[in-house]
């Protein structure tokens, strides 16, 4: 018998479906790209835009519509709106948190998927028992790695507070174990994920971890096995970034040299309406000591634009902010409203058009600055993860330490998976390529 | 601050002015510093609101001041709890701290509008010596029962909408005859637009971003 997952959502969603996998196969399920083929439908969802609930709404139709013709079974997880929920409970078979996969064999049982392993398959339930789930990772080099669950921040454009709930820390040993397992099979790229990762342990004080001892323990396993491999961290929060984190990756190579810190907006008082809850003096004080700490170090960040009352002038200062800390990469996304978050509730009031406007002058900003910074890469010798086939034929395809994507000229693709190194010989916005050395 | 989830009993709903009320309930051991805030559900009703807290640190039971919207899907539902209905609790959330601001030559400034006086209620009962200006503003005269709790000498309350109160017009425009001492930390909650607008005369008035602290009411 076989499953087909769709997974609608982030890397969070991801590594949700990673363990949805592993449950599933476990229970003797064999996985299949092609849904036509499978027994077992399942949607991982997002409820980030009303868009991404729409997918779920055609995807589910359209699985129902093949449900009159022959026996499927569909279930539905992720991320879903407690409002959403008694609308989609008619539509898929099953739905369940992330916090109930334990029960998803017995679940399935109740509709006739059964399996000679099924039954005899422990009962388990919680957080706890998700994140004691070995996933299937879908790459044998890069490991998705969560370490807490849910949000507290509230920020107003977001409705995970309310999609996942209260944020809950996995225990750290779990969390180490997984990073060491991983390393130890010989995966290159680890990201430690959750909606606010450097707030780690701040729910269990005393009882864990903070997140710079997280990231300590595991550079200090790094250096123990002399290994190489890079970690990652995402998302973290500009308001619980403290020196110790910087200073940490600075002192263990296993850290990667790259810093995600979502800026949203670069003006005050959009920050305000956000409920960011720092100051763009706050942001702009941490980015100094980045540069003084990690000068090598890649700036990635997030940012919306045309959020609800974001005024010309506003923009503005997000497009000065922009220039001033010079990002090597930008997720800039056109406001739309969450269904579910607090802002839903205010005006979308900025037009699409001024939205589309204002995100192709930050494009352009974006461009400069990734241009600007890879440029000073030139003739540079790069340790770079090379990680496919590259687009263009007798190439593959690698990343940076700070994830500038770079290309080379090579067939052999038994390198994929592993670290070579490459000098830079030519350089564009937002990518490089090189020679193999 | 631990973070916790419980089902807890009301204790009472007190009506202060038409369409504003105090919801009492259950403590259950949750401690919070004052400045922040729950999130309330009832059982059933799969949506949750978030409630600056109005109680006191020190209080034996836990209270929000709740604003009814005759068109909201939580607050109409909140009115209609009797003592001893389920209420479901989580948090407590937020920066919006008074304590770490606290110090000598450093002058205090609490804007809030309406339900907004709500965390500053909590600060005045948390922290008693605290030594504050409040300016409340509300649009009608009833409403300034809301700030009656408050040492007199240390508030203005600001009344749009009606003559009466120690001053006939928005916060902001008593706001921007005051003289400020470029150490005054300010603490604003309320509706977004009044934030924006004192956030603005404050800056006119040397005050950095980094001293002013915001609650958005929405």
């Amino acid at each position: 018998m076989k499953y087909y997952i769709l997974n609608l959502g982030c890397q969070m969603n991801q590594a949700d479906s990673e363990r949805i996998q592993s449950v599933l196969e476990t229970m003797g399920l064999q996985k299949t790209d092609d849904e036509a083929q499978a027994s077992v439908l399942g949607l991982v969802a997002c409820s980030v835009r009303q868009k991404a609930i729409d997918r779920v709404h055609t995807k589910i139709h359209e699985w129902n519509e093949r449900k009159a013709q022959e026996n499927v079974v569909t279930f539905l997880s992720g991320c879903v709106l407690p409002a959403d929920e008694d609308a989609f409970l008619k539509k898929f078979d099953l739905m369940f948190s992330i916090a109930d996969l334990g029960k998803l064999p017995e679940l399935l049982r109740g509709h006739g998927i059964v399996t000679p392993l099924s039954q005899t398959l422990p009962a388990g339930n919680g957080l706890d028992h998700f994140w004691n789930v070995v996933p299937q990772y879908s790459s044998t080099f890069e490991a998705y790695v969560p370490i807490q669950n849910g949000c507290d921040k509230f920020c107003t454009f977001c409705a995970v507070p309310y999609t996942r709930g209260r944020e809950v820390s996995r225990p750290s040993a779990a969390i180490l174990q997984e990073v060491r397992d991983l390393v130890d099979k010989g995966f290159k790229s680890i990201t430690l994920l959750g909606q606010n990762v450097n707030s780690y342990g701040l729910d269990k004080p005393g009882e864990e971890l903070s997140f710079v001892n997280l990231l300590t323990q595991i550079g200090e396993y790094g250096r123990s096995t002399g290994r190489e491999f890079w970690v990652y961290f995402t998302s973290p929060h500009p308001r619980d970034m403290g020196t110790d984190i910087l200073e940490a990756i600075r002192d263990f190579p296993v850290l990667a040299k790259h810093i995600h810190l979502p800026l949203q907006s670069g003006d005050d008082k959009v920050l305000i309406r956000m409920n960011r809850n720092h100051s763009m003096d706050r942001y702009r004080s941490l980015v100094g000591t980045l540069r003084e700490l990690l000068p090598e170090a890649t700036l990635v960040t997030d940012i919306i634009v045309g959020f609800t009352g974001e005024s010309v002038e506003q923009f503005e200062n997000t497009r000065l902010a922009m220039r001033e800390f010079g990002y090597q990469m930008a997720f800039v996304a056109a406001y739309s409203p969450r269904p579910g978050a607090a802002s839903a509730r205010w005006n979308d009031d900025v037009p699409l058009g001024e939205k589309k406007r204002r995100l192709q002058v930050l494009t352009e900003e974006l461009h400069l600055s990734s241009l600007e910074f890879n440029r000073k890469l030139l003739g540079r010798n790069l340790r770079v993860l090379v990680e496919r086939q590259d687009k263009k034929a007798g190439y593959l395809a690698a990343r940076t330490e700070g994830k500038i994507p770079i290309r080379f000229a090579s067939s052999d693709l038994s390198l994929i998976g592993s670290f070579v190194s490459v000098v830079v010989e030519s350089v564009v916005p937002l990518s490089i390529e090189g020679r193999l050395v | 601050m631990t973070v916790s989830q419980a089902t807890n009993r009301v204790l009472g709903v007190e009506r202060l002015a038409p369409g504003i009320f105090v919801l009492r309930f259950e403590r259950k051991g949750l401690k919070f510093e004052t400045g922040q805030y729950l999130s309330l559900g009832l059982p059933g009703l799969r949506k949750e609101r978030e409630y600056s807290i109005y109680s006191g640190e020190a209080d034996p039971e836990l209270s929000v001041l709740v604003k009814e919207v005759p068109s909201g899907e939580i607050s109409p539902q909140l009115a209609k709890l009797k003592p001893g209905d389920a209420l479901n609790v989580s948090g407590p959330f937020g920066y919006f701290l008074l304590r770490p601001t606290i110090g000598p030559g450093y002058p205090l400034l609490w804007i809030a509008t309406g339900t907004g006086i709500s965390p500053f209620r909590s600060f005045a009962r948390s922290l008693p010596e605290t030594d504050y200006v409040l300016l409340h503003g509300t649009r009608s005269l009833e409403e300034t029962v809301l700030s009656s709790g408050f040492a007199r000498s240390q508030t203005v309350s600001c009344v749009s909408g009606s003559p009466g109160g120690t001053y006939h017009g928005r916060v902001t425009g008593y706001l921007s005859t005051m003289e400020l001492s470029p150490l005054t930390r300010v603490f604003l909650c309320g509706n977004c637009d009044m934030i924006y607008d004192a956030f603005d005369l404050l800056q006119a008035k040397g005050i950095p971003a980094g001293q002013i602290f915001t609650e958005v009411y929405y």
